[in-house]
């Protein structure tokens, strides 16, 4: 757009033509919450990405930096953290499925896109609450 | 909530809009003020609230929310119907586009509470308690709810929307079987309302570079169209980081189309058929 507020450039307003309210007054829906959700999430599993490093740095360091890397990670702070990062690897995780199937053009009536989009929602909660009880099962619980 | 097709109107009252400020990202002569309210008529006895965007470009003055209270007793069941009702008997100087009233035209497209539709095939009834009426999101605005389509229109104007022939011209008509003929449907009906391109998101970051949902539609119209010998021409037209690839499928285009075509699917489709052709 060109910057004096008109889009074609000839009419020349004595000032800029306003730009009406994008995502200040759209309605939120599930196809755009959860396309912002995909970006959140991946966001997160990149951040979720350094603690990885750094927890996997602290192992290498020796036993008492990985002592308090874990402390960290054993805090309540810190399972909620991980929850929120196995939530986060579901979520993307099941919305590139969909966006993978997508681009095979099929889906995309809306019924199936709303289906698919609580699909999304249903199998991640379910997912992330199985990997916790299945690893709380195998380690035990050391709050 | 499953939406089984785009007229449905979500039940859901809460979160009507995303929870940032009013004025996120928003440019000083674009930010709204306040306006006045409109009494309603003493006699109404079912009387609904509307907040109108308003914007006066002789005033020298910022956009502005004025509230009007409508006599549903006494008008039309459509918002196109309120409209008029507030231009013929509250404020003649309320602007906004309307041609066929039947939803064939595609002028009166605006964003009510909070989703693009034609104002004349929404009903009153399906807006809430205070409903909200803002111009096509994310345009120009020349006078209230009238946007300015220009740059919209010269993307369109981008994709070539007409038939391209290499071949000699042929005695008669070019022939199209009925086969042929059908993958134009659910693609030529588009009425160029510019519903869907106003609600993706892609468009509102970047809609002076990715040519948004209205438009690609379109080009996948000429795309498909047995007749139309330039298939490589528009294909690598097409294939550019923002021209097609800012579309993230984010599918708000299909949920609003005011005539339930699915500009999505017809993206994917350009995107497959890049894809194929690389083969």
């Amino acid at each position: 757009m060109i910057n004096n507020g008109t889009t074609d450039g000839n009419s020349t307003p004595t000032r800029p033509r306003p730009l009406s309210p994008n995502i200040q007054i759209y309605r939120p829906q599930l196809t755009s919450v959860l396309s912002i959700a995909n970006r959140v999430t991946g966001l997160i599993l990149s951040l979720g990405a350094v603690g990885l490093v750094v927890w996997l740095s602290a192992a290498a360091a020796g036993p008492q930096t990985y002592r308090v890397v874990q402390d960290v990670i054993e805090s309540w702070a810190g399972q909620f953290a991980l929850f929120g990062c196995t939530f986060a690897f579901f979520l993307h995780l099941c919305g590139g499925i969909r966006h993978l199937v997508w681009d095979t053009v099929h889906g995309f009536e809306l019924r199936s896109i709303y289906i698919s989009g609580w699909t999304v929602v249903a199998a991640s909660i379910v997912l992330s609450a199985a990997a916790w009880t299945i690893s709380l099962f195998v380690a035990g619980w050391h709050p | 909530m499953i939406i089984e097709s785009s007229d449905q109107v979500s039940r859901l009252s809460w979160l009507k809009r995303f929870p940032i400020p009013r004025n996120f990202k928003v440019t000083p002569e674009s930010r709204i003020e306040r306006g006045r309210t409109w009494p309603a008529p003493a006699d109404a006895k079912r009387v609904k609230a509307f907040e109108i965007y308003r914007y006066d470009p002789d005033s020298g003055g910022n956009p502005r929310l004025d509230k009007f209270h409508v006599d549903v007793d006494d008008c039309g069941p459509m918002v196109l119907d309120a409209l008029f009702w507030i231009k013929n008997k509250v404020d003649s100087t309320l602007t906004f586009r309307r041609s066929c009233r039947e939803g064939v035209c595609g002028s009166c497209a605006m964003n009510m509470d909070g989703t693009n539709w034609l104002a004349c095939t929404r009903f009153i009834s399906d807006l809430g308690t205070n409903a909200t009426i803002y111009p096509l999101a994310n345009m120009r605005i020349i006078k209230d709810l009238v946007p300015d389509l220009t740059h919209v229109f010269a993307q369109y104007a981008a994709i070539e929307p007409w038939l391209y022939s290499k071949t000699p011209e042929p005695e008669k008509e070019r022939l199209q079987s009925p086969e042929e003929r059908s993958q134009l449907d659910g693609y030529y009906e588009c009425i160029l309302c510019f519903c869907c391109t106003s609600g993706c998101p892609s468009h509102w970051w970047n809609g002076n570079r990715f040519l948004g949902p209205a438009v690609l539609l379109q080009a996948w119209r000429w795309l498909t169209d047995s007749r139309d010998e330039a298939k490589g021409e528009r294909l690598d037209a097409l294939e550019d980081p923002f021209r097609l690839y800012r579309c993230h499928t984010i599918l708000n285009c299909t949920r609003t189309c005011p005539k339930g075509l699915n500009p999505g699917k017809a993206i994917a489709e350009i995107k497959k058929a890049i894809v194929e052709r690389e083969k």
